[in-house]
């Protein structure tokens, strides 16, 4: 099958549709500077701020009054002009996230206190605020919606899916992509763990000395090229490979040879059936933070060797590290190089150094046939798209109904087994729920024998909840001051999947849902596509949520309250 | 110094989650990072914080705590030394 790509949007810091984003790329205009929209104490970290007010974005987007997490109105704004020019209804919308509706919730905090503001409260889900961009996207027209939230590969994961989706015939068009604002919470977050540049940006750059956040939203719409032809629809590029692996090395950091990264580059060369030399260019993850740029310096120059390196960028200096969202808005600019035949240039960039990649400084142009998209996750969450100007055959999937081999569940989680599975020094820094999804998830694997599964995929309603509510609660009792970092860095979505991938050495498949009371059925149809697919043959299922009692007392307003749950479920394919 | 050591070794317990471990049981003088406490980089973003919150001092560049963290006893000399408060 013949992946088509037949609409794209975007917003970001350097444009608020597909022609500004491009203007801005080729007059090398970076879109870093000031926050005006965010209220943080941090103002003298730059950002790459979408420059518009909620009260604009509202707008121009039309929701009028409707309570909208930041991130919904900057994902419905790109949706919207993808969707307009596939020019096509979809029926499904994968949507990746982190923040969420986080900003609301910083922003109302107090309010919910005083038992004010209660409208705001659902909106707080990561699978909420993709629910409320699919609400003003189509009328009367049903799609499956899902949220993969894996940190800063969230939307290339959503774009995976999306793939497989179509290429298992779960899906005829498929909306793909993510969207994240700016929040306090994450600002503070990346702060505690001294890794935000109070200047611009500087990826590869010998002196570079950290990273700047952006937000925004970019989306593909895919199709088989079948369905676009037959349909008279323009085919802008086509999905020539992909794949994810887990670094599985430390819940921040990247390792430093990159093997997770260096995996997932060479899968997705391999599903396109492509040797390193047939790119043309690599627009990498190149945050700017030393470690990352160190990293994936190491993976790339592993792959592609030092002679026949490829042109190389990252973009993160006009946009920003839009997290989540970053591997939408890049693929998006992927696409607009190839139309427009350039490489778009690593911006600030003045200094090589030994082992690092040395980038593409001003705008080349040159036609660009292949391209390598790189997105890299907290976690060791590390995924890799190739954007082919001409079409690659990809293998179809039969579906198939995997075999439950195993469920441990929350009672069956002993003290006994926590204390067998989980020794102190991995403990020491999770919570107890955490260490019960940890037990439950080793001895799973132990008894059915399946040590290293394929795919480790985490369903889960709120995520790491417990920890999420400690950092926002510090973060705003000390005016954002002195964090702890380890609350933060336990706080994503996808912490439970790739911590247990770090304990056991896992390089495999690794993602995390966050689906409200469908998670567990996003989490499924993702091996199950995966295993028709032959991607996979073994899966790891977890079912994760922990109680909050602060959380509960703003959850109470609306009637509801968290609900504690571990479970872990070992499939196979036959 | 010694009653700075004490207090340094309960706060560093606290601060880093070590459950089940007293003052008694942290060598003054052994490696924090690598054997020893056997601690990774999370561990010394928060003993940075740890001296800014406790001590008022502020590292800017997190490689500087690599000579700071050697073992508690360089740690404690360091914050005598460089405390605010």
């Amino acid at each position: 099958m013949r992946i088509a790509i037949t609409g794209i949007g975007v917003i970001s810091a350097i444009g608020a549709n597909c022609d500004e984003t491009l203007h801005s790329l080729l007059a090398e205009k970076s879109g870093i500077g000031s926050m005006r929209c965010l209220r943080s104490v941090h103002t003298d970290l730059p950002v790459g701020e979408v420059p518009f007010s909620d009260e604009e974005l509202k707008r121009m987007t039309g929701t009028g009054d409707e309570p909208m997490p930041r991130t919904s109105l900057l994902g419905l704004k790109a949706a919207r002009e993808a969707i307009g020019m596939s020019g096509a209804p979809f029926d499904a919308f994968i949507s990746g996230t982190t923040v969420g509706g986080m900003d609301l919730t910083e922003q109302h905090w107090l309010d919910y206190q005083e038992g004010k503001a209660a409208e705001n409260i659902r909106l707080h889900e990561a699978g909420e605020s993709t629910n409320a961009i699919v609400r003003h996207l189509q009328n009367n027209q049903t799609a499956n919606v899902f949220t993969p939230s894996t940190a800063c590969s969230s939307a290339l994961n959503a774009i995976m899916l999306g793939a497989n989706m179509l290429r298992t015939g779960q899906a005829k068009r498929v909306v793909a992509g993510g969207a994240e604002s700016l929040s306090r919470f994450h600002l503070n977050g990346f702060n505690t763990l001294m890794i935000l540049s109070d200047q611009p940006c500087r990826p590869f750059d010998a002196n570079r000395n950290g990273l700047n956040l952006g937000e925004g939203a970019g989306y593909l719409v895919i199709e088989s090229e079948e369905d676009a032809l037959a349909r008279g629809a323009k085919i802008l590029a086509y999905i020539g490979g992909y794949a994810n692996s887990c670094d599985a090395y430390h819940q921040t950091a990247s390792s430093p040879e990159g093997e997770g990264a260096y995996l997932a580059m060479k899968g997705a060369l391999e599903m396109a059936g492509l040797q390193p030399s047939e790119i043309d260019y690599i627009n990498a993850h190149g945050t700017a933070t030393s470690n990352n740029d160190a990293s994936e310096s190491a993976s790339v120059t592993r792959l592609f060797g030092v002679c026949k390196m490829p042109a190389i960028s990252s973009t993160k200096a006009f946009t920003g590290h839009t997290t989540s969202a970053s591997g939408g808005i890049e693929a998006v600019i992927c696409i607009l190089a190839m139309q427009h035949g350039f490489v778009p240039a690593n911006l600030h960039w003045s200094e090589a150094a030994e082992g690092l990649i040395r980038p593409v400084t001003r705008t080349e142009h040159i036609p660009l046939r292949h391209i390598l998209c790189n997105a890299f996750g907290f976690g060791g969450n590390e995924s890799a798209l190739i954007i082919s100007a001409e079409a690659t055959e990809l293998s179809k999937g039969k579906m198939i109904k995997p075999v439950l081999v195993k469920t441990i569940n929350d009672q069956m989680i002993s003290d006994q087994m926590i204390r067998e599975e989980v020794s102190p020094a991995e403990a020491r820094r999770m919570t107890l729920q955490m260490r019960r999804i940890v037990a439950a998830a080793k001895r799973a694997m132990k008894e059915t024998a399946v040590e290293m599964p394929d795919a480790i995929v985490c369903a889960t309603q709120y995520g790491c909840m417990l920890q999420s509510m400690r950092f926002l609660q510090d973060m705003i009792d000390s005016g954002e001051q002195q964090l702890k970092p380890t609350p933060f860095i336990q706080s994503t979505h996808n912490t439970i999947a790739s911590l247990i991938a770090i304990l056991t050495g896992n390089h495999g498949y690794n993602a995390t849902y966050s689906q409200g009371r469908q998670s567990l059925a996003c989490a499924l149809l993702d091996i199950e596509t995966q295993m028709a697919l032959g991607q996979i043959k073994t899966a790891l299922v977890l079912k994760f949520d922990e109680e909050v009692e602060v959380w509960d007392r703003v959850l109470a307003l609306v009637g509801e309250k968290t609900r504690a749950v571990a479970r872990a479920y070992v499939y196979n394919k036959e | 110094m010694e009653q700075l050591i004490e207090q340094l070794k309960s706060q560093i317990i606290e601060a880093l989650n070590f459950e089940d471990m007293t003052p008694a049981d942290i060598d003054t003088d052994a490696p924090l990072f690598g054997e020893g406490l056997g601690l990774d980089s999370i561990d010394a973003l928060e003993l940075i914080m740890l001296m800014d919150r406790e001590y008022g001092i502020k590292l800017a560049d997190p490689k500087a705590g690599k000579a700071i963290f050697q073992s508690v006893r360089t740690m404690a000399e360091y914050i005598q030394a460089n405390r605010t408060k």
